[in-house]
């Protein structure tokens, strides 16, 4: 009962914890004394961030509070509000919300020009910044509305992973809209703020920063008052502890939930306004300071606005005093030990503070989806024979563009597969994927490139490299459990880019691009530019996609093994419910590990390989948001099967079925993203088993109709109707 | 005659379209504290929660004050009507206060928190103690409490007794009887203590798996023991 918890005395971490933190504190304050410049100014710069990334926790507050939702995509709403104001105030251009051109892709698809859409709406001229910010944050009202409506509302009763992946897609949605419309370049906005420098204590800061401050602190106060004292917040609090009961008493947790979306999106907007003549925006800088955010909310459990704004507070102050230390003394690595803060922040959180997350009394609760194994028989046998045989059709002999989509389609299906495992079987979300991916990609650069190892050794070792760090991520998985978990795995993979990627020492060659040998086993060479005796000769040879071929053919079949293990029968148990499956016996540490261990074995598997096909690649290829869209198209093509990541591999950026759009029918390139956030907030929505459930079920029902029509009662169920595994 | 406070007829209702209670005929006038009875599995808590719009009519009709139950997603504008519902469970909000759990009583409008202390003064004293550390009579004075001051049209208790030891409950129990008497509301009692429940009502329905096997005025229902106990167990004959 969520009441008893309160009766507890702090655990012993928490009090350790606090203990440490008191004796940190009190050694800045005495370091702050002696060198002002060195511990003092930094927090006054430092004020300015935070102030940022505890508004944005308010709002990821409010919004959980309201309907149990972690909101991924609130930095993106801010950022889309913000250019919005920019725009008004700068040319006086309303871009209708939130498409390019509406038609565009119909256009595109149809290769037809239809009437040209109004997508940006003239107002006459530079608007007022008040006006703008009016018309702007009741365009955040709107998107509030439509979240909460259209996406959320229908989710209610959903497992976290759809709630998690429909604001994931909310993110990609928005995130592409601004650059499709907006461009990827950073805007800026005339001061809102009065931001004359100001003497503070010796230090001299602009005024700005206290201003924002200020706002700050009066939102959360605010904030704090409405959810304590008035009738509207209580019943919120009410309605999130039991849905049930408040409707009993008359309140309407659907409105509730609706008035806290429009709430948490205009703060989201005003916050973006206010920041974006400080520091300029940049169509991804909120939602990477979202990751702070989600640190300090989850430190407030989510549900405390005073923690969550003093703990965003403090994450921008300790971004700073980092920095600035990292700046002062040699002796501290430059290796971003202040990038990975907020992980820290999430780690400790989790440690600290464990399964505290207020989970939300659900009147009822949703079925994940189905973790469908098909039955083996002669017909799908050869089913499988045919699809092998056109891969490896398309793989060696089809026009050159389309081997090239293959072999993005082929690494695409072992990603895939790596969140089949842990995401679809045992239900742990997973941000962290292509960290994981890019640790063995740089490993294969450092072993193979640098140490000029066989690829016999550098493969195996790059696979091990990305395996460790993914067991080594996975712990707090043991102590952690849905949206928590997604938080965390995404702090993680942040900290890995940030530190690994980005810095000199790490793996050799810092920042710059790294190289990877051409794959050769036994002296034959098997790269993209390698001969090969089949095929028009032309680059990409099919020598490596046949390589690829053979190892997601393998990745498949030990995947389809694993669900009719032992295992993957333990892991659906643990899927299901952990408490039960340890009831009946399952080590439920040992399944999450186990998972956690064989996909991070795929990802890897899948980065070393990425880095093999490149030749070349950067650090970009491997981050946060790279991860979040893997999962998205894991998603989409469906989450809990093997046809699943066949389909999300086809999707894939830049994989056979987008080449085969592009050369048939358009060029979708631009819109990927875009498309992708749409049909992975629908996916979540409407059809939590993907296209791969979806034509299942399709072919199931026309099998089914056939049959009848054949017979007239049919004894067997079809199928793919059967059986059922939850 | 004026309309009823609460009128069933025909009444079929459940889940996933299979029907726990059939064919129910039941109503509740202003001021009447009426029992409805029956074992476990009888459907009593379906029906009120049928009443209340948390359980989706498959059949027939309820209305309150006149006007019909509406669908589900609307459930909460019975509450709004003047339809207090204890649940089963109570509906203590566990993460409240005392106080705040009262002040949900109303969706608008003051909340007369001294008439919740007048009725039960034990709850005086723990105004500001969350929800959750009530001990189960405290929780269940407190829901009474805030049924009192929703000041509601008609009232519905579901199985107040449950988990209570009896000293508890047969204090309280008077404590329904009156609230009919002294603000006019009805009450719709669901009970499985049959003479305790019987001592405070006027009229009496049983159910039994489902269907309506007797009622009439509680002191007919008193009287008539035996006939009261083999509708309880099932019994087919009954003359």
């Amino acid at each position: 009962m969520p009441g008893e918890r309160r009766l507890r005395n702090r655990p012993l971490a928490e009090q350790i914890a606090l203990a440490v933190l008191a004796v940190v504190g009190a050694a800045w304050v005495v370091a702050a004394l002696i060198d002002t410049p060195v511990f003092f100014q930094p927090v006054l710069f430092g004020l300015g961030t935070g102030a940022i990334v505890a508004a944005l926790a308010l709002g990821l507050v409010v919004a959980y509070r309201a309907s149990g939702v972690i909101n991924f995509g609130h930095g993106a709403i801010a950022t889309y509000v913000t250019y919005v104001y920019v725009s008004l105030t700068d040319t006086g251009d309303y871009p209708i919300p939130p498409l390019p051109n509406p038609l565009a892709p119909i256009e595109g698809i149809g290769g037809i020009e239809l009437v040209d859409f109004p997508t940006m709406v003239g107002m006459g001229g530079p608007m007022h910044p008040a006006l703008a910010m009016t018309v702007a944050l009741s365009t955040a009202a709107v998107l509030g509305l439509i979240a909460h409506n259209a996406i959320f509302r229908p989710l209610r009763y959903a497992p976290v992973l759809a709630k998690v992946v429909a604001s994931v897609g909310i993110m990609l949605f928005l995130q592409a809209a601004v650059v499709l419309r907006f461009g990827s370049r950073a805007k800026s906005a005339d001061p809102i703020f009065p931001n004359d420098p100001v003497d503070f204590l010796g230090v001299r800061v602009g005024q700005d920063r206290f201003w924002l401050l200020g706002t700050v602190a009066v939102g959360t106060l605010a904030l704090w008052l409405l959810f304590r004292y008035t009738r509207f917040g209580i019943a919120t609090r009410a309605s999130a502890e039991n849905e049930r009961f408040s409707t009993l008493l008359g309140f309407n947790a659907d409105f509730q939930a609706g008035v806290s979306w429009v709430l948490a999106s205009v703060l989201a907007g005003l916050v973006g306004i206010l920041v974006a003549p400080i520091t300029g925006v940049t169509p991804n800088l909120f939602t990477v300071l979202l990751i702070s955010s989600l640190g300090a909310a989850l430190l407030g459990r989510m549900s405390s606005f005073v923690i969550a704004a003093a703990a965003g507070l403090m994450l921008g102050v300790l971004d700073q005093e980092l920095f600035r230390l990292e700046f002062e003394f040699a002796w501290i690595p430059d290796i971003g030990i202040r990038r990975a803060l907020p992980f820290v922040v999430i780690a400790l959180a989790m440690v600290v503070r464990g399964e505290t997350l207020p989970s939300r009394g659900a009147v009822q609760a949703e079925r994940l989806p189905e973790a469908y194994a098909p039955p083996i028989t002669r017909g799908r046998m050869v089913g499988y024979g045919l699809l092998a045989a056109i891969a490896f059709w398309v793989t060696v002999f089809a026009p050159f563009q389309f081997r090239s989509g293959m072999q993005n389609t082929l690494i695409g299906v072992i990603l895939a597969l790596s969140l089949v495992v842990v995401t679809g079987y045992v239900g742990q979300i997973s941000l962290m994927q292509m960290a994981l991916a890019g640790v063995a990609a740089f490993a294969v650069g450092s072993f193979g490139t640098s140490a000029g190892l066989p690829m016999l050794i550098t493969l195996p070792l790059a696979v091990l490299s990305g395996l460790g760090f993914g067991l080594i991520a996975a712990l707090p998985s043991l102590r952690t459990r849905g949206a928590s978990l997604a938080i965390i795995t995404l702090a993680s993979g942040l900290a890995i880019e940030e530190i690994f990627f980005q810095r000199s020492g790490w793996f050799g060659l810092g920042r710059t691009t790294k190289v990877a040998p051409t794959p050769e086993i036994g002296g034959v060479e098997f790269g993209t530019t390698s001969d090969f005796f089949w095929g028009d000769g032309k680059i990409p040879t099919g020598a490596f996609g046949l390589f690829l071929l053979v190892l997601a053919i393998g990745c498949c079949v030990s995947v389809m093994r694993l669900r009719r293990s032992r295992l993957g029968e333990q892991m659906l148990a643990v899927r299901a419910n952990e408490r039960a499956a340890a009831a009946a016996g399952v080590n439920v540490a040992a399944i999450k590990l186990s998972a956690f261990g064989i996909a991070s074995f795929f990802a890897a598997l899948g980065g070393a390989l990425t880095a093999y096909k490149l030749g070349t690649y950067a650090q970009d290829s491997f981050g946060i948001f790279v991860s979040l869209s893997v999962l998205a198209f894991a998603y989409l093509g469906g989450i809990s099967t093997v046809g699943g990541a066949i389909m999300a591999g086809t999707l894939f950026a830049e994989g056979i079925g987008i080449v085969v759009t592009n050369e048939w029918f358009i060029d979708v390139g631009p819109y990927t993203a875009y498309v992708a956030g749409f049909f992975l907030i629908a996916t979540a929505v409407y059809n939590n088993e993907g296209i791969d459930g979806f034509q299942r079920r399709q072919l199931a029902g026309l099998w089914n109709r056939l049959r009848r029509q054949h017979k007239a009662a049919p004894r067997n169920p079809p199928a793919g109707v059967g059986a059922s595994n939850e | 005659m004026t309309e009823r406070l609460l009128d069933i007829s025909g009444l079929h209702t459940g889940y996933d379209g299979v029907a726990v209670v059939r064919d129910l005929e039941l109503h509740v006038d202003p001021g009447e504290v009426v029992a409805l009875l029956g074992p476990n599995g009888a459907g009593k808590t379906t029906t009120l929660m049928t009443i209340s719009g948390l359980v989706q009519i498959l059949e027939g009709s309820v209305s309150v004050m006149g006007r019909p139950v509406p669908k589900l997603r609307q459930a909460q504008r019975v509450a709004r009507w003047g339809v207090t519902h204890v649940p089963e469970n109570r509906g203590v909000l566990f993460q409240l206060t005392v106080r705040e759990n009262l002040l949900l009583a109303k969706t608008r409008g003051r909340v007369d928190l001294d008439r919740a202390v007048e009725f039960f003064p034990a709850l005086g004293p723990l105004m500001s103690r969350r929800g959750g550390l009530l001990s189960g009579g405290e929780q269940q004075m407190l829901a009474l409490g805030r049924a009192i001051v929703a000041e509601p049209k008609l009232l519905m208790v579901d199985e107040m007794s449950l988990g209570l030891a009896p000293v508890i409950y047969e204090e309280l129990m008077p404590v329904v009887r009156r609230i009919a008497d002294e603000t006019g509301a009805g009450v719709l009692l669901v009970e499985q203590h049959v003479d305790l429940a019987l001592e405070v009502s006027d009229r009496g329905y049983v159910l039994n798996h489902g269907d309506l096997v007797m009622s009439g005025p509680a002191a007919e229902l008193l009287a008539n023991r035996a006939l009261l106990d083999a509708s309880y167990l099932g019994v087919e004959s009954l003359e």
